[in-house]
C-alpha cells in the first residue's frame, strides 16, 4: 500500500512519547487516590506487567512482519470475524483520539485559558494532528525526533529543579497500602500506559526498516516511558504529599508551580504544559493515524489521506460531546475505559494468539501458496 | 488567485484576537486577602496595589494600596461582588498574605479555604496568618514603613522573623491544608496584630513620624484542633514548637550563667529528629536534637578561655532547651489536648499497623504520650572577643 519506512530509533522515540502521553499529568493523582504514598510502587509494578503486554504484541506482530494489525486480524480470524475485531480496535483508537483532544483542551481551559471555548482549542490541536497524518508517518517520526530532545531537556531540568523539595517523610510508611489495592491500581496503569499501545501495531512491524531492532525498541521505549512516569509520580508524592497529589486533577502541573530556586527561577509551570502538549500530540497523532489507516484497510481503500479531513472534523465534534463533565471523564477512565482498553489491548491479542496456535499449519500453507 | 484568497483567509485567523488576553491595566493586582465571618456572611477584603502610586514618577503621595471590601454567602461570591466597588477585576496571582479573622478561625477555617486552593489563578506560595483579637480587615488597613506596600511588609517580616528568631512560623496554604487533613498532626498558624492607635493606622500620617502610631506585628502561634482555633501559645511555647518540629534555622537563646547573670547563645544550626515507636504496646516519641552555636554575648563573669566553661554552657543550654520543650509539650497535652507537633505522624511512619489501632482515639493517647528528649549542643566560637571586658570593669 505504501512504501513509508521509519527506522527503529525513530520508533523508539514514538513509543516513549506514546507511553508518557497523558499519563505524565493524570497518573500520579489517579494512583495516589487509591494507594496513597505507595503510588510510585504501583507504577513500578504496572510498568513490569506492561512490559509483558508489549512482549505479547511484538511476538504476535512478528508472525507476519509485513502486515498491520488490521490485516493480521483478517488473516488469522478469517475475513468477517477479523473485520469485526479490527473495527473494535479502530473504534478504540478513534475514541481515544477524541478523548485526548478533550484532555488537552480541558487542561488548557482549566489552567491557562479559562475563557477560550474548548472547541477553538480542539480545532487547533486537531488541525496539526490532521496535518501530521496527511504528511505521513515519516514526517511524524522526524518531528518526534526533534521534539523529543526538547521534551528530554525540559523533563530533566524539571527533575533537577524540583529535587530539592523532596521530603522523604511523605513517602513513608512504605508498603502501607494493601496488596490487593496495589495490584488493582497497577492494572489500571497497565490499561492506560501499555495496553493502549496495541494501536502501535498499525505501525509496527509493517512500516519499519529493521524489524528485529524495532522489537527491542518497542520494549525499551515502553520501559523508558514507564521510568519517566515512575519519576514523576515519585516526585509528586514526595514533594506534594499523597493527599495533595490525590486532590489535584493535574498533579505534575502543580509540582512545577513549586519550583523556586533562590526566588529567581520560579513560575515556570509553562514548562510542564509544553512537555505535556508534546507528548499528548504524538499520542493523539498515533491514535489518529491508526484509526484512519485501519479504516482504509478495513474498506480496502488504497490511500488513507482522503479520510483524514472528514474524520478529523468528526473527532473534533466527538471531543466536545465525549465527556459531559470532568467528573464523568475521571469515572469513565477508571471504570469503562480501563475495561475497554484491557479487552481490546489484552484479551483480543491473546485470543488472536490462541487462534493462531490452532490454525498455525493452515495459515503457514496459505501464506506459502499465495 | 485561488492561492491568494487562501492566504488571506489564513491571515484572517490572526485578526480574531485572543479570548483570554488581559492587559496589565485591566488587573487589580491583589497582594493580600482578608477573610472574616460577620453574622453568618463572609466578608472578604482585598489589598490592591495602586499602580500610579508605586512608581516614583507619578506618585502623588497618597496611599500605595487600597482596600476593597465585599460581603457574600461564599468567599467566591464576595470576591466577585468586589467589582461593584473596584474598577478592575481582582487578580490574585501575586497574592502574598492571607489573613483570617479570629472569629472565623474559632468557627472553623476550612470552608473558606477551598476556593483559594481551587482557583486556577492562585498559587499556593502565600502565607496564611490569623488576625489576633481583630478582624482581618483591620489588619489590612494599616500603612507601613520601609516596605510601603503592607502586604509585602507582612510577608517579609514573617520570613525574617521565622528564619532568624524562630518564634513565628510562615505557613503556606498547602502546608495548612496538609495539616488540616492528615492524620496525626493538627494545624498551627502565626498570629498577627495591630499595636497602637488604630484610628491613625489607615492614613498616610501613620508613617510620617519616626515611630508610626500603629504598627503591624506578629504575635505567637495559634493552636488548632481540627478545623477550629482553640488557643494561643506564649513566646516560649512557640519557640518550643519550632524546636520540636525542626523549623529552626537560626535563633538566639538567653541562658543563665553558672554564677549569676545571663549569656546569649546564637544557634547557627539546629536539627531535630523525631522518631515514633511502640514500647510495651504503648506509643512513644524520641526527639533527638543536634544543635551548633556560638557564644553570642556574655553578661556575666565567666572565663571563656577555659574549655570547661564552654562545656558548662553547653550543658546549661541543653538543660534549658529541654525545659522549654517539656513545658510546651505539657501545655499541649494537658491544656489544649491537640497534637500540633505531628507526633502521630511520626508514629504512623514507624509502625503503620499499630497506628491503625490507636488512631481513632489519638487525641486521648496524645495526652498520655511519653516523649524522650535528647539535646546535644556544640558551641564553637565566641565572637570576636575571648574573655569579656565585664570582668575588668571597675566597680
Amino acid at each position: 500500500m505504501q512504501n513509508v519506512k521509519i527506522n527503529s530509533s525513530q520508533f523508539l522515540i514514538l513509543v516513549i512519547l506514546f507511553t508518557v502521553g497523558t499519563s505524565i499529568l493524570t497518573i500520579p493523582s489517579a494512583l495516589a487516590a487509591d494507594t496513597d504514598q505507595d503510588a510510585w510502587i504501583t507504577v513500578i509494578i504496572g510498568t513490569g506487567i506492561g512490559l509483558l503486554v508489549i512482549w505479547l504484541y511484538t511476538t504476535i506482530a512478528l508472525w507476519f512482519p509485513s502486515l498491520t494489525y488490521v490485516q493480521l486480524n483478517e488473516k488469522v480470524f478469517g475475513k468477517w470475524v477479523g473485520k469485526v475485531l479490527s473495527l473494535l480496535v479502530i473504534i478504540m483508537a478513534f475514541l481515544y483520539t477524541a478523548s485526548l483532544l478533550y484532555y488537552s483542551g480541558t487542561f488548557l481551559n482549566i489552567h491557562v485559558m479559562p475563557n477560550t471555548p474548548l472547541v477553538a482549542l480542539n480545532i487547533l490541536m486537531m488541525g496539526i494532528i490532521v496535518m501530521g497524518v496527511r504528511l505521513g508517518l515519516e514526517t511524524i517520526a522526524r518531528s518526534a525526533e526533534i521534539l523529543f530532545f526538547v521534551f528530554l531537556i525540559l523533563f530533566l531540568s524539571l527533575v533537577v529543579l524540583i529535587a530539592p523539595g523532596i521530603q522523604i517523610e511523605n513517602i513513608q510508611p512504605v508498603f502501607e497500602a494493601e496488596a490487593k489495592k496495589i495490584i488493582k491500581s497497577s492494572i489500571f496503569y497497565v490499561a492506560v500506559a501499555s495496553s493502549n499501545a496495541v494501536v502501535l501495531l498499525m505501525v509496527f512491524p509493517a512500516f519499519i526498516n529493521k524489524v528485529k531492532h524495532a522489537k527491542k525498541s518497542f520494549i525499551i521505549g515502553n520501559l523508558i516511558g514507564g521510568i519517566v512516569i515512575i519519576i514523576v509520580t515519585f516526585l509528586c508524592i514526595s514533594v506534594l504529599g499523597p493527599e495533595k497529589t490525590a486532590r489535584e486533577i493535574y498533579a505534575s502541573y502543580e509540582l512545577t508551580k513549586r519550583i523556586n530556586v533562590g526566588d529567581f527561577i520560579q513560575r515556570i509551570e509553562a514548562v510542564s504544559s509544553t512537555l505535556w502538549i508534546i507528548s499528548v500530540y504524538f499520542k493523539a497523532v498515533l491514535y489518529f493515524y491508526a484509526s484512519v489507516l485501519g479504516i482504509a484497510q478495513l474498506l480496502n481503500i488504497k490511500d488513507y489521506r482522503p479520510l483524514t479531513l472528514p474524520l478529523g472534523m468528526i473527532a473534533v465534534f466527538l471531543s466536545i460531546i465525549i465527556y459531559p463533565s470532568i467528573s464523568y471523564q475521571v469515572n469513565w477512565d477508571e471504570t469503562t475505559g480501563t475495561y475497554f482498553s484491557l479487552f481490546v489491548g489484552v484479551v483480543l491479542p491473546l485470543l488472536l494468539a490462541v487462534v493462531y496456535g490452532v490454525r498455525k499449519k493452515s495459515l503457514k500453507k496459505d501464506s506459502g501458496s499465495s | 488567485m485561488k492561492r491568494y484568497v487562501f492566504v488571506l483567509l489564513i491571515f484572517s485567523l490572526f485578526l480574531t484576537g485572543c479570548w483570554d488576553r488581559r492587559e496589565l491595566n485591566e488587573l487589580a493586582i491583589t497582594l493580600a486577602l482578608g477573610i472574616d465571618k460577620i453574622e453568618g456572611e463572609y466578608e472578604v477584603s482585598a489589598q490592591v496595589v495602586v499602580p500610579s502610586e508605586v512608581s516614583p514618577k507619578s506618585s502623588t503621595g497618597s496611599s500605595p494600596v487600597t482596600l476593597f471590601r465585599a460581603k457574600g454567602e461564599t468567599v467566591y461570591e464576595a470576591l466577585r461582588k468586589m467589582t461593584n466597588e473596584s474598577p478592575r477585576k481582582i487578580y490574585p496571582g501575586h497574592l502574598r498574605m492571607l489573613v483570617l479573622g479570629e472569629e472565623l478561625a474559632k468557627e472553623g477555617i476550612s470552608e473558606s479555604l477551598d476556593l483559594l486552593a481551587r482557583d486556577w489563578e492562585l498559587r499556593s506560595d502565600f502565607y496564611v496568618v490569623i488576625a489576633k483579637d481583630k478582624t482581618a480587615t483591620e489588619i489590612l488597613n494599616v500603612s507601613t514603613t520601609i516596605e510601603n506596600i503592607p502586604a509585602n511588609k507582612m510577608f517579609n517580616t514573617l520570613k525574617t522573623s521565622e528564619s532568624s528568631l524562630a518564634s513565628t512560623k510562615g505557613i503556606t496554604l498547602d502546608e495548612l491544608i496538609a495539616d488540616l487533613t492528615s492524620e496525626g498532626k493538627n494545624a498551627v498558624l502565626t498570629g498577627i496584630e495591630v499595636k497602637g492607635d488604630q484610628e491613625v493606622g489607615p492614613s498616610k500620617q501613620n508613617v510620617e513620624t519616626i515611630t508610626p502610631s500603629a504598627t503591624i506585628t506578629y504575635d505567637y502561634l495559634a493552636v488548632f484542633k481540627g478545623n477550629k482555633l482553640i488557643g494561643w501559645l506564649t513566646e516560649r511555647e512557640s519557640r518550643g514548637y519550632n524546636d520540636i518540629t525542626n523549623s529552626v534555622k537560626s535563633t538566639v537563646m538567653p541562658i543563665s550563667c553558672p554564677g549569676e547573670g545571663e549569656a546569649s547563645i546564637e544557634v547557627i544550626d539546629f536539627n531535630t529528629d523525631m522518631k515514633g515507636k511502640f514500647k510495651n504496646g504503648s506509643p512513644e516519641v524520641d526527639l533527638t536534637i543536634e544543635a551548633e552555636g556560638n557564644v553570642g554575648a556574655v553578661e556575666c563573669k565567666i572565663d571563656l578561655k577555659e574549655t570547661e566553661t564552654i562545656d558548662t554552657l553547653e550543658k546549661i543550654y541543653e538543660k534549658e532547651l529541654k525545659g522549654i520543650i517539656n513545658e510546651t509539650i505539657d501545655t499541649l497535652q494537658n491544656k489544649y489536648e491537640s497534637d500540633i507537633f505531628g507526633f502521630g505522624k511520626a508514629i504512623h511512619r514507624s509502625n503503620p499497623k499499630e497506628w491503625k489501632k490507636i488512631k481513632e482515639q489519638w487525641n486521648e493517647e496524645f495526652s498520655e504520650l511519653t516523649v524522650n528528649i535528647e539535646v546535644n549542643m556544640k558551641l564553637h566560637n565566641t565572637g570576636t572577643l575571648s574573655n569579656s571586658f565585664l570582668k575588668r570593669v571597675k566597680e
